[in-house]
Formats: C-alpha cells, sequence, structure tokens
C-alpha cells in the first residue's frame, strides 16, 4: 500500500492496527513528525504520539514526569461520566500505579518472576507445552491461536494463582471481553446492531471487568479459609507500609496478573510463527539449528511488540524535540514504531533471528518494565522448541484474523496445517 | 566515577553483568552486586552500556558530593 498523509494518521482508530497498516504509519510519523498531536473524536481526547525509540525511553525514565495512574490504555474518554461502571469498580493495580507506592507492592510478588523462578518452573513449562500439542496430536489442522498458543501462558498464570484447570476456559473469555473490548467478536452482550462502537467497548470492558472481580472474589474467600502457596495467598498475607493489603489491592492485583500473564504472550506466540511463515529462509535456518532461539525469541519481541502502546498523562508540561506537551495531557508511547526506529536498528523492516544488537522495547524499560518478561520470555522459546519437534512442517491454512485494538496487538484465529 | 544499583530496582535480570562482567555480579538473592565501586576508565564504555540496557534502570553514577 502507499504511504498514509501525516494529516490522515488517527492512532486513535482501532481499525488501522486490525487491517495490519500501522506500521505504515508509524513510517510516517518517524519521519515527519516523531512527537505529533493525534486529535480526539467526540467519544475520545487527543494525545501525543511519541513514535521514536529515543523519546519512549525519555518517557519510560521519568515516571514522575509522566505518570501511569490517569490511565495506560488509550487516551480516555471525553465523558467518563456516562459510564459509571468505570469508575466504582476499581483499585489501582501496579500498571496504574506511581512510585513510591508502586515498587513497594511490586516486591511483594517480584520473588516469583525472577529468572530463578522461571528456570525453576521451566520443566512444568515444557511439560504443559507437551500437554498441549499432545491434544492435537494426529489432526491435520487447529486454530493456532485457541488450541496452541493461548493454552500455554493461560496455564502458567492460572497456575501461579492456584486456580483449577476447569476455570481457564471462562478466564480466557474474561481476558478477551476486557482487553478485545473494542472488537465485536467480543461484544457478545451488547445487541448485534450496536457493536463496533465505543459505547459497544465500554460496556463489554466493564461486564468482562465485573465478571472478573466476582470470580476473583471468590476465590479470596477460598484463600482466606484455607491459605495456599500459591500468589493470591501470598497477596492476602502481605503488607505495605505496615498495612495489610484491602481486598480491592488483592482484587486488582489478581485482574492485572491473569490479564498480563495469559494475553501478551498469546499474541507473541501467535505473531511469531506467523512472522516464521512469512520469512521461510529465517524459518529455515532456525530450524535447522534450534541453538539459535534464543535471539530469535528477542526478534519475535521486536517484530511484534505484543503491546502496541502504553499511555502516560504529563505532570508538568514538557518540551520534547520542539513540541510542547502540557501538564494533564496524554502521551502515547507506540512500541511497535520505536522497535522498528531506522536511527536504532539497522534494516528494521527485515526480520532477523539472529539480529544483534536486539535491545528492543517490547516490555517497555524501567519503572514498568514488565514483571513477567522471564516468564514471557521463556514461555515462546519453549512453545517454539516443542512446536518444531513435534510438527516442524506446520503451515499457515488461510489468513489470519486480528484483534481490532490499538493496545494489544492480538490475533484471534490463526487456521494452521499439522 | 563510582557506580550504583538500586537495590529497591533491581530484580536480577543480569543485563549489567553481561555487559560489564568485572563491574557486575548477580548476587545469591537474585540482584545486582557491584564488585568494583571505582570504576577504571577502561571500563566506563561498558558500563555506560549497562546502564542503558539495564531493564530497570536502576544504575546510575554516583554523583560526586
Amino acid at each position: 500500500m502507499t504511504a498514509p498523509l501525516l494529516s490522515e494518521i488517527d492512532l486513535g482508530d482501532p481499525t488501522l492496527f486490525e487491517r495490519a497498516e500501522a506500521h505504515e504509519a508509524f513510517e510516517v510519523l518517524r519521519r515527519e513528525d516523531p512527537v505529533h498531536w493525534n486529535p480526539g473524536t467526540e467519544e475520545l481526547n487527543g494525545f501525543w504520539s511519541l513514535t521514536k525509540y529515543e523519546d519512549v525511553l525519555f518517557i519510560s525514565r521519568h515516571p514522575e514526569l509522566f505518570i501511569s495512574s490517569k490511565g495506560i490504555a488509550g487516551s480516555g474518554l471525553r465523558h467518563p461520566e456516562q459510564y459509571p461502571g468505570n469508575t466504582v469498580s476499581g483499585d489501582a493495580s501496579i500498571i496504574t500505579m506511581d512510585p513510591p507506592r508502586h515498587v513497594k507492592m511490586r516486591r511483594l510478588v517480584n520473588k516469583g518472576f525472577t529468572p530463578r523462578a522461571v528456570e525453576a518452573m521451566e520443566p512444568q513449562i515444557r511439560r504443559i507445552a507437551g500437554d498441549i500439542l499432545d491434544r492435537i496430536e494426529g489432526r491435520s489442522s487447529c486454530d493456532f491461536v485457541l488450541e496452541v498458543a493461548s493454552q500455554l501462558p493461560l496455564a502458567v498464570i492460572c497456575g501461579m494463582l492456584g486456580l483449577e484447570e476447569k476455570h481457564w476456559p471462562i478466564l480466557f473469555e474474561f481476558t478477551n471481553s476486557v482487553l478485545g473490548a473494542r472488537d465485536p467478536e467480543y461484544q457478545a452482550d451488547v445487541p448485534e446492531d450496536e457493536r463496533g462502537t465505543v459505547d459497544a467497548a465500554q460496556r463489554t470492558g466493564i461486564i468482562g471487568r465485573e465478571r472478573m472481580m466476582g470470580f476473583f472474589g471468590e476465590v479470596l474467600e477460598r484463600r482466606r479459609r484455607e491459605p495456599t502457596d500459591d500468589l493470591v495467598s501470598i497477596l492476602l498475607e502481605s503488607e505495605v507500609d505496615g498495612e495489610k493489603l484491602t481486598e480491592g489491592d488483592v482484587l486488582a492485583f489478581c485482574f492485572l496478573l491473569i490479564l498480563a500473564g495469559n494475553e501478551t504472550t498469546r499474541n507473541a506466540i501467535s505473531g511469531g510463527l506467523l512472522a516464521l511463515c512469512e520469512h521461510p529462509a529465517e524459518r529455515a535456518r532456525l530450524q535447522a539449528d534450534m541453538s539459535l532461539i534464543d535471539p530469535a525469541v528477542e526478534e519475535i519481541l521486536r517484530w511484534t511488540s505484543p503491546l502496541h502502546h502504553m499511555a502516560r498523562e504529563a505532570t508538568a508540561d514538557v518540551e520534547i524535540r520542539g513540541r510542547q506537551i502540557r501538564a494533564g495531557e496524554k502521551a502515547i508511547m507506540w512500541y511497535p514504531s520505536a522497535n522498528r526506529d531506522e536511527e536504532v536498528f539497522r534494516d528494521p523492516s527485515r526480520f532477523n533471528i539472529t539480529r544483534s544488537p536486539n535491545e528492543h522495547l517490547a516490555f517497555g524499560i524501567g519503572e514498568h518494565f514488565c514483571l513477567g518478561s522471564g516468564f514471557a520470555r521463556k514461555e515462546i522459546k519453549v512453545m517454539f522448541e516443542e512446536l518444531f519437534r513435534r510438527f516442524p512442517a506446520i503451515e499457515l491454512d488461510g489468513t489470519p484474523e486480528r484483534l481490532r485494538s490499538n493496545f494489544i496487538n492480538g490475533i484471534k484465529h490463526m487456521p494452521v496445517r499439522l | 566515577m563510582k557506580v550504583q544499583v538500586n537495590l529497591d530496582m533491581c530484580e536480577g535480570h543480569g543485563r549489567c553483568a553481561q555487559a560489564a562482567p568485572q563491574v557486575f555480579a548477580l548476587s545469591d538473592n537474585d540482584q545486582s552486586e557491584v564488585l568494583l565501586e571505582d570504576v577504571p576508565a577502561d571500563l566506563v564504555e561498558q558500563v555506560n552500556h549497562a546502564i542503558r540496557v539495564c531493564p530497570r534502570q536502576a544504575i546510575a553514577w554516583l554523583e560526586d558530593a
């Protein structure tokens, strides 16, 4: 396709990402207006788009100037009062928390996510991957997203939270309605002729959140009666500044862990297989020498950038590249763009499984660096090792269906031939 | 030049120990340990790289008091 005109680019439009056309827009933005004011709509606020690697670094390194507590996904609604469910059901989780409380809360759980903890879990992760692949053994085709990619991260995070397997499918559903709220496929609770609107997305997200909170409310009840050694029980026992966490704190934490734990890695695995199928020479190189898996995982992360963005709100007037960002305005960091910045990555539009250096920002950096990055890397690595061992000829069998979202770089369905 | 690691931030990703192995190591409790607080001139570049790649941005040069 031809490059879009700067004046026509709207990164607030989730269908741009559904059509997989965002990279053309990012290229124009990086070249012509790297700190760009993206006007809002009647429903959504305008925002600054930051598309250069160095600028994403700058914002990430200044969590006091660019705060998370006013929302991290999108630019926000112009009329939030129309959706009271947005505000009544929520304590903050660490992803929407600022220093100094952010670090204190994060430290309650980060022992469970260290490189050592991840290594200790590897045999279990490999066993789960094996079980998933057992279930498609003997079949000629499957939906790679639903039957393979989504299953591993879901099982791992549910295991860490001590959730029984019978509940996993419903948690997958809740996750889709919260994080896929703008996609009509997940708006089943909204009448068909109203789907696809911002209003439908708000209602879908609120319903998903309430169902998820209801589910975890019951889990907390059970753990209080019978504590175990899972993350939920640890959180219930935890204190910050001498005070026990509230019910709302623990619920928000569980909500974040289940969403972040199962959505992003799913998309890295699906997007990774898609990238490998679309670049057969790179795929052949990897399958001929699986010792290249570590740099290949890094390139998959750079290439897919499972999260399109994180939003921040400026607490003071800040000038970046001659543009004035005013206190109270939203600044959005676009990771897929930073990860293809020509000034940082040589030949950035080439998928190269042995790229070095490869200091991508797929997990963010600094204060809010992805807590689960170690698990994500391990799950992607183990899945591709096991997948190519068991199904070396796996191929696409149709067009993947992308999620309508400018937040999650999701693939909803991806038919494959085994 | 002196370097320091903010242990409130460090989560033991070990990137500093890869970037500047003579200056940083991972301790038994999964955090970065500074082996050589006074960084010799020939290792400054490596430490600057460690500062840049630390996922938690936990490493900084100590300002001269």
